[in-house]
């Protein structure tokens, strides 16, 4: 695989995956009515709690902590969701205070790329080295010529003739 | 052969990058956290004072060094700082240009009057009604203390007590830099 080639790979990963985890600044298609009843209104806040981080906790999203920060925040999530804001712009705001650490699904950006990208660029590496190995063996294995037998003598023929008599 | 060789930077360098990653995720301060509020406006605050007498607007002291305390009296380290944010007030209280808030956070109003009354108080206190202002500047937990600048714009955050050379810094490093205007930060 040529150089060129890898890149293209690569850039088909990039794309694919630029598509599949946009960014918090994109908005929802249809934003949430003003006056939402309360089970819609739940199912958002799960929505959006389940994927933010609570700062004070052990790997434990908003939505199951019952410490106060993330009860803070659960009502924070409820207040913009009831004033129209959609998930997506409810996380960018939690990210703009807190940085990417309070989101646990990295996003596709910055040094999170190498996190999303990386295993496929390694993968990629991995396959463009092996593929040059298997090549250069193969051209290693065509290019030898097949070595000359070394010539028999008369002693040594007598005895693989006699070998072979005893073998029918 | 030359192709093979820039295979071999492109792999010493990758798994370099691997390795400094790994070093910085293993080996680095696991406490360390983005400062990602610095360098941006400070979000506004429309807080009653903690006893009860004013509204603090945070957008009202523009063109002063504000320094913002979040604090608690539950907490142990904001006891340990408490007598440096009063040194920090005495030095500059003359200042017109500085002015010094604490922000109460997840407390009962009561008990933080009487932490006052118990460690001394010589600065005005708000009080974080359900969170809010505690959330709009990224506060993990207390104490925490913020410098915001004559702009509106937050130039420092210490997540921490500040005591000792921390307040040595902050005092001659942070805010006299500011209030002088002499030198960024």
């Amino acid at each position: 695989m040529k150089l060129h080639t890898f890149f293209i790979v690569l850039t088909i990963f990039t794309a694919t995956f630029s598509r599949i985890e946009p960014s918090f600044a994109q908005t929802d298609p249809v934003p949430p009515p003003l006056s939402m009843d309360e089970d819609l209104l739940q199912s958002k806040m799960k929505e959006v709690s389940k994927t933010l981080r609570c700062a004070v906790c052990q790997s434990e999203s908003i939505w199951e902590s019952n410490a106060t920060l993330a009860i803070q925040m659960r009502d924070i999530i409820r207040e913009r969701l009831i004033a129209g804001e959609t998930p997506n712009e409810i996380r960018a705001y939690f990210v703009s205070r807190y940085g990417d650490y309070i989101v646990f699904k990295p996003r596709f950006r910055g040094i999170n790329m190498l996190l999303w990208g990386g295993p496929f660029i390694l993968l990629a590496i991995g396959a463009v080295v092996l593929s040059r190995s298997l090549r250069k063996w193969t051209l290693q294995k065509d290019e030898v010529p097949p070595e000359p037998l070394a010539p028999i003598d008369e002693k040594q023929r007598e005895r693989i003739e006699e070998e072979l008599r005893s073998l029918k | 052969m030359t192709e093979f060789r820039t295979w071999h930077v492109f792999l010493l360098l990758g798994l370099f990058g691997l390795f400094a990653l790994f070093y910085k995720g293993l080996w680095g301060d696991p406490t360390a956290l983005p400062p990602v509020i610095i360098a941006e406006p400070a979000p506004e605050i429309v807080a009653p004072s903690l006893y009860g007498d004013k509204q603090i607007v945070l957008s009202e002291h523009r063109g002063k060094v504000v320094v913002l305390n979040f604090w608690a009296s539950w907490c142990q380290e904001c006891k340990l700082e408490h007598k440096f944010l009063l040194a920090i007030n005495k030095r500059f209280e003359d200042n017109p240009n500085f002015v010094m808030y604490g922000v109460n956070y997840q407390d009962k109003d009561h008990l933080a009057k009487a932490y006052l009354d118990q460690h001394g108080n010589n600065f005005e206190h708000m009080v974080d009604l359900k969170g809010k202002i505690s959330i709009d500047y990224g506060v993990y937990g207390v104490p925490e203390t913020f410098i915001i600048d004559q702009d509106g714009i937050i130039r420092h955050k210490q997540i921490g007590p500040v005591l000792g050379d921390v307040f040595s810094d902050m005092v001659q490093n942070k805010i006299e830099p500011l209030l002088n205007k002499s030198a960024p930060l």
